[in-house]
């Protein structure tokens, strides 16, 4: 049974279809890629698979469960975390903060305990502490911790963002663009980072991304969207050799050369 | 009686209608509450007054110069307290908070500078009525009501048959693809706060030959905003048929029910709206881009 | 001396107000034109309970929190639902401080817009300050805590917090309903201390105020606000200076500090030794963070 099955979901967004009748599955452990020209639909697949929008027509199976149409928090609860095209940390929280925000999910202390700032609280603060550190060593922000998010570069922000999607502990981790603006070590960097992480913590990735090489090097498989259709399915090998993928990316002429 | 109390309602609604709409349309572009509008519109009113008693000048003078006048103030206030937070992409918190501002300031300006008198336009219909079907109906509401619509009217052909009423629908969109296209989106804005603007002006005095002039004047035109989160907040045609509803509503409230209520019942509206059609009449759920 | 004593005692109740508003304003993100109607609840509850019923004072002002929280709810169960945004309140919040001034005008109980005359002196200076000062300290834990995060999280980001799993709804009705509790206290000691209420004291001009303050304060500071209150309200003391010209002050205020220091003040910062401190040591690296967001 796959872990996630997309069956022909569209969404429309008034006049505009931005994904069109678009069905795949990823298995448990996977890595797939989802690439294609820019404006394909593909931020669009991730919001609808997350729940910040609703399909128009289609269904979406995460882990055995209908989710089409459910709220995004309960989809994260469900094991799907995210990161963003254009990062959203929450800026004004220290890189820390970020981290911890997310763990509070496994908090359990109530209003009165928070208020009078019980020992208990006290003591769950520091465990999540502790626990964040965790996720920031393993993406290598812990020099940060006390800076404000948004005073990081860009590339940290990233990692940032991957830490904070690592903490919801989830099965499936969508990463959209994460190799954007990066130079050519920095995704090679990237790229081990990505491999660790699936390997710690048993992960399935939906990888959409630019950069060939980074896909190339992490995805055995790969679906090609275009104009908010699916172009193709296959392995690295056959996409690379597909005249249509080529096509799609350079235009007419460059793939009849 | 019944004939009457519609009539009434719908030229108050057409007034409301009229407000509304510089309101939504500056939210439909810029996606914050102008809570300034009102002012402007309440600004509209005094210049409209001083141009017909103290300057003499005709009925349709004064009102061309309150449109002006109003118009250039909308500009103004987005120029100097606006843009610079455009221009860095604040949340729309901080422009709501802005507006805010600017409203109080304005307000209270006016009431340290010209103070609390309560004006009233010169007669410029006879008090006569005019007899219909049994009813007496007042020439000035069935005037402001045609003048409304017909306003709203010409608005609409501009939204859809110019090239910059065109571009505004489309920024009002997309902001981000506007402007990719070649829309030069500061000009935009500023069009977009003219008109504004200059129905703030329309409806100021409106609203001033009806009741009255006076610094917390403003307080009526918080039903635009009822209007057009009843219509749905960002929607052109919503914010008119939101103004006409709450017209037509709150003057058979204040007249079969009580007037003191009248208030709490248009915002009492505001949230059954909300419970029942959470996005106003007209209004969808926004899908921010993510 | 007394009068000194009176301002102090109004400071130290409209800090609790200001405090509340700014967990809801500054930490939330969300806008509220209406709060002083929060405070009218608390007062006419608390003052009807030990005028006619001569409840005891603590109890009394437990009661107007109480009723101000559930007003609170009603208000805001409509108004904050997640998808819609958050000028849906504020506009909501217009009517509701109209709704609430036409309500205590008509009620008898409430003795229309005469007012009512004749409550108890319970609330001193020292009354006053204990409870600004529980006030404070029970608002510094609420932000430390993961509600005050999971706030400033939906603040920063709706859909990044929703993406971790914050359920925005909720925090936002929590925010909502803390900060009208704290206004209901306010009020309810305000109406104790002057021993006189009537609806037009709390109208547009006090809600204006507190929202000045926590504005010029720092949205996400609680000491920044309770700085600006004071001054809010002592300065115009010390200068006598008319009622109209504060208005027209708090209307310059808010349009300039969004202009200049959308932050306020203390901007995210508390005001501490340690804060002090780093002024004049010049390390501060946010500072280029902060000019590069806003
Ligand atoms: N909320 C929305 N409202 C209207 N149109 C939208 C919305 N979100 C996406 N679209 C449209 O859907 C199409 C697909 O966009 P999407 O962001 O999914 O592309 P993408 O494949 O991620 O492109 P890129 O590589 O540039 O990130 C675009 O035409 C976009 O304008
Ligand atoms: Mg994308």
């Amino acid at each position: 049974m796959p872990l996630l099955e997309l069956k022909n979901v569209t969404k429309a967004f008034g006049g505009i279809i931005a994904v069109k009748d678009v069905s795949f599955s990823v298995d448990s452990g996977e890595i797939i890629g989802l690439i294609g020209p820019n404006g394909a639909g593909k931020t669009t697949i991730f919001n609808l698979i997350t729940g910040v929008y609703k399909p128009t027509e289609g269904n979406i199976v995460f882990d055995g469960k209908d989710i089409t149409g459910a709220s995004p928090a309960s989809i994260v609860n469900a094991g799907i975390a995210r990161t963003f095209q254009n990062i959203r940390l929450f800026n004004k929280l220290s890189v820390l903060e970020n981290i911890r925000t997310v763990l509070y999910r496994e908090a359990d202390y109530g209003l009165g305990d928070a208020l009078l700032r019980t020992p208990k609280v006290t003591r769950i603060e520091k465990k999540l502490y502790d626990k964040s550190l965790e996720y920031l060593e393993v993406v290598g922000l812990t020099d940060f911790i006390k800076n404000r998010a948004d005073s990081l570069p860009y590339g940290l922000q990233r990692k940032l963002e991957i830490a904070r999607a690592l903490a919801l502990d989830p099965k499936l981790l969508l990463l959209d663009e994460p190799a954007a603006g990066m130079n050519p070590d920095e995704c090679v960097d990237l790229v081990e980072l990505i491999e660790k992480i699936k390997k710690t913590y048993d992960l399935t990735i939906i990888l959409i991304e630019h950069h060939m090489d980074v896909v190339m090097e992490l995805c055995p498989r790969i679906v090609v969207i275009n104009f908010g259709e699916m172009l193709m399915e296959g392995t690295t090998q056959e996409v690379q050799n597909d005249s249509r993928v080529l096509k799609a990316y350079l235009g007419e002429e460059y793939a009849n050369a | 009686m019944f004939l009457q109390t519609l009539i009434t309602g719908f030229s108050i609604g057409g007034i409301y209608a009229l407000m509304a709409v510089g309101y939504s349309l500056v939210f439909s572009i810029l996606n914050f509450s102008n809570f300034a509008h009102g002012t402007i519109i309440m600004l509209g009113a005094y210049i409209g007054y001083f141009l017909i008693s103290s300057f003499n000048l005709s009925f349709p003078l004064s009102l061309i110069g309150a449109v002006l006048g109003a118009a250039l103030l909308s500009l103004l206030n987005l120029r100097l307290a606006y843009n610079p937070l455009i221009n860095r992409r604040s949340p729309s918190l901080y422009l709501m908070i802005t507006a805010m501002g600017v409203s109080i300031f304005l307000e209270n300006m006016v009431y340290v500078t010209v103070g609390s008198h309560f004006y009233s336009f010169p007669e410029i219909f006879k008090q006569s009525t005019i007899k219909f079907f049994g009813s007496d109906i007042s020439p000035l509401d069935l005037a402001a009501l045609i003048f409304s619509l017909i306003s709203i009217y010409a608005l609409h052909i501009f939204l859809t048959k110019t090239k910059i009423g065109t571009a505004i629908r489309a920024a009002s969109y997309d902001m981000t693809t506007a402007s990719l296209n070649g829309v030069n989106m500061t000009k935009l804005i500023g069009i977009v706060f003219l008109l504004a603007g200059a129905f703030a002006g329309l409806a100021g005095v409106f609203l001033g030959v009806k009741y009255m002039v006076y610094p917390t004047m403003g307080w009526i035109t918080n039903k635009a905003y009822i209007a057009a989160v009843i219509g749905g907040l960002g929607s052109l045609p919503g914010a008119v048929i939101g103004g006409l509803i709450l017209g037509v509503l709150e003057t058979f409230v204040s007249v079969y029910i009580s007037s003191t209520i009248r208030d709490v019942f248009s915002f009492s509206m505001v949230i059954i709206f909300l419970v029942i059609q959470p996005a106003g009449l007209l209004g969808k759920y926004l899908e921010e881009k993510v | 001396m007394d009068y000194i004593y009176g301002v102090m005692a109004v400071i130290c109740i409209e800090i609790i107000a200001t405090v509340g508003l700014s967990v809801f304003t500054g930490f939330t993100g969300l806008f509220s034109l209406g709060h002083a109607a929060f405070m009218a609840i608390g007062a006419y509850t608390s003052a009807i309970l030990t005028y006619f019923y001569h409840v005891p004072f603590v109890l009394a002002l437990l009661s107007g929190m109480l009723m101000s929280g559930l007003i609170s709810i009603i208000l805001g169960f409509p108004t904050l639902r997640a998808k819609l945004r958050g000028d849906y309140f504020a506009i909501a919040t217009l009517g509701f401080g109209e709704a609430m001034r036409v309500i205590l005008e008509n009620l008898s109980i409430t003795q229309g817009a005469r007012g009512l005359p004749g409550i108890k002196h319970y609330t001193t200076l020292p009354v006053a300050a204990i409870f600004a000062v529980v006030v404070v300290w029970l608002t510094k834990n609420f932000i430390l805590s993961k509600f005050g995060r999971n706030a400033i999280a939906v603040r920063e980001d709706a859909v990044a917090a929703e993406m971790a799993g914050i359920d925005l709804f909720k925090v936002r009705m929590l925010s909502l309903i803390y900060s009208a509790m704290c206004g209901g206290l306010a009020g309810g000691l305000f109406a104790h201390y002057l021993n006189f209420i009537q609806p037009a004291m709390f109208t547009s001009v006090l809600s204006t105020q507190l929202t000045s303050a926590v504005v010029a304060g720092g949205m996400g500071s609680i000491t920044g606000p309770i700085l600006a209150i004071a001054l809010f309200i002592a300065v115009p003391e010390v200068l006598r200076v008319a009622n109209m010209w504060r208005l027209v002050a708090y209307g310059l205020i808010l349009v300039l500090i969004m202009i200049f220091r959308p932050s306020g003040i203390m901007g995210y910062h508390e005001l501490s030794f340690e804060w002090i401190g780093n002024l004049f040591r010049k390390k501060n690296c946010n500072k280029i963070a902060d000019k590069r967001r806003t």
